[in-house]
C-alpha cells in the first residue's frame, strides 16, 4: 500500500486498515452467524438422534435405520427417569416392568472428555452394553474404544459393584493405547463404585 | 495465467509437492496417516479450504493492507473451516463424528497459509483457486500413499477391508506416529533423488541450484 506517500500520510493509512478489517470481520462473521442460525436446528436434531441411537445400542436394541425409525423405537420402549439426581434412561418391556437402565458417564480420557452410556440390568448385576457418544482419543489407537471389538466385550459381563472391572481375564485393553484403556476403566469403575453402589433397587 | 494448466498441476503434484518438496503440513501427515479413510477426509477438507481461501484472498489482494495481511488470511481461512465444520455436522453427522477434532485442525495446516502468502496474494483469482486445489490434491496423494503402507502393515487392512489374508503379525509401530517419520523421510529422499537425476542426467547429484 502506498498510503504513506499520499496527502493523508500515516494516519490515513491506519484508518484504511481499521475500516478494512472491521468490514471484513463483519462480513465473514455475518456469513458464519447466518449459516449457524440456518443449520443449527438440523444439527440439534442430528445430535438428539445420535444420543437415542447410542442409548438403544447400549441396551443391545436395534439402532439402525433412519431418524424416524430410531425415534419411534426409542419412544416406545425407553423413558427418562431421575435416580439420585442423575438423569438416566429406563428400558421397559411390553408389560411395563423395567428391564434395565442406561446410565450416562463422562470423564477425562487421554486428550479430551469421554462421554457415553453404560446399560445395566434392572438388578444391577449384569452389563447390557456400553456405548460412547463423545471421545477425542487418538484415531487408530485410543479411538478404537469406539469399535465393536472393544465395546462388545462388556455385553453380559457380570458386575461386582465394589470391585469394578479389570483388564486381564475379564477384558482386553487396546494395544498401544494404555492411557486411554486405563482412563475408560477408571471412569466406568467410578460410576459403579460411587454412583450405582448408592442406588436402592428392589 | 502465467503458467499453463499442465505446468500448474505438475508443479503442485510433483516438482513442488507441499509435503515431500516444501516440507509443509508435516504435523498432520504424521498424525492422521494410520488410516486411509481419515487421510482421505483430511486431504479433501484441506483441498476445499485451500482452494476457497486462495480464491477469496486473491479477489481481495489489491484491497488488503500489507501490514495486516496475515491477520486477514487467518480470518478468511478460519471462516471457511468453521463453515465446512457446520455443513458436515448438519449434512453428514456420521462422518463428522468420525472426524472429531480433525476438522478444526485444518486451520493450523501451514499449507493453506503458505499458498495464500506465496501465490494468492500476487495471482488472479481463478489461478489461485486452482493452485490451492492442486496443492491440496498433492498433499492428499502423499497422505494416502503413506496411509496405505501404515494401515496395511499396522492393521492388515486397507480402507477397513481386511488384506491380511495370510494372518501375518501386524506391526504396532506402524500404527504409531514415529513410523510416519521414517516413511516420510524415505519418501522425501526418493522423490528428491528422482527429481535431481532428471535435472542432471549425468548421474552426479550435484549441489541443488537455488
Amino acid at each position: 500500500m502506498g498510503g504513506q506517500k499520499e496527502g493523508g500520510g500515516v494516519k490515513h493509512d491506519y484508518l484504511n486498515t481499521i475500516v478494512f478489517i472491521l468490514v471484513l470481520s463483519l462480513v465473514f462473521g455475518g456469513v458464519l452467524a447466518g449459516t449457524n442460525a440456518w443449520l443449527r436446528p438440523r444439527i440439534v436434531v442430528n445430535e438428539q438422534i445420535a444420543e437415542k441411537r447410542a442409548v438403544l445400542d447400549a441396551f443391545g436394541l436395534d439402532a439402525t435405520g433412519d431418524a424416524q425409525a430410531i425415534a419411534e423405537r426409542f419412544d416406545s420402549q425407553i423413558q427418562t427417569e431421575t435416580q439420585q439426581d442423575l438423569a438416566i434412561y429406563s428400558w421397559f418391556d411390553t408389560n411395563g416392568s423395567t428391564k434395565g437402565y442406561a446410565v450416562p458417564f463422562s470423564g477425562a480420557g487421554l486428550w479430551g472428555t469421554i462421554r457415553g452410556y453404560l446399560a445395566v440390568s434392572a438388578d444391577l448385576k449384569t452389563v447390557l452394553g456400553l456405548t460412547f457418544v463423545e471421545q477425542n482419543e487418538t484415531p487408530g489407537l485410543g479411538g478404537r474404544i469406539d469399535e465393536p471389538a472393544f465395546k462388545e466385550q462388556f455385553r453380559n459381563l457380570s458386575i461386582d459393584l465394589a470391585q469394578g472391572f479389570a483388564y486381564g481375564d475379564q477384558l482386553d485393553a487396546i494395544t498401544g493405547a494404555t492411557s486411554t484403556s486405563r482412563a475408560v476403566l477408571q471412569i466406568l469403575n467410578g460410576l459403579l463404585q460411587q454412583t450405582l453402589a448408592e442406588w436402592e433397587v428392589a | 495465467m502465467a503458467e499453463s494448466w499442465k505446468q500448474l498441476v505438475k508443479r503442485n503434484l510433483w516438482t513442488e509437492n507441499q509435503v515431500v518438496r516444501q516440507i509443509l503440513g508435516i504435523c498432520s501427515s504424521l498424525a492422521v496417516t494410520n488410516l486411509m479413510a481419515n487421510s482421505l477426509v483430511m486431504g479433501l477438507g484441506l483441498t476445499f479450504v485451500t482452494a476457497l481461501s486462495g480464491l477469496t484472498l486473491s479477489l481481495l489482494r489489491n484491497l488488503i493492507p500489507r501490514r495486516i495481511r496475515m491477520i486477514v488470511q487467518t480470518l478468511v481461512i478460519a471462516a471457511y473451516v468453521i463453515l465446512v465444520d457446520l455443513i458436515i455436522k448438519a449434512a453428514l453427522p456420521d462422518i463428522s463424528k468420525a472426524l472429531g477434532p480433525y476438522v478444526a485442525l485444518i486451520i493450523t495446516n501451514c499449507i493453506i497459509m503458505g499458498r495464500a502468502e506465496a501465490y494468492a496474494q500476487k495471482n488472479p483469482p481463478v489461478a489461485s483457486m486452482l493452485d490451492g486445489f492442486f496443492a491440496g490434491i498433492g498433499y492428499t496423494l502423499v497422505l494416502l500413499l503413506i496411509a496405505l503402507i501404515r494401515e496395511a502393515l499396522g492393521f492388515g487392512t486397507i480402507f477397513g477391508y481386511n488384506v491380511n489374508l495370510l494372518g501375518l503379525d501386524t506391526w504396532t509401530i506402524m500404527v504409531m506416529p514415529p513410523s510416519a517419520f521414517f516413511l516420510i523421510g524415505i519418501l522425501i529422499w526418493l522423490v528428491s533423488n528422482v527429481q535431481e537425476k532428471k535435472k542432471n542426467p549425468a548421474g552426479k547429484p550435484g549441489p541443488a541450484k537455488r
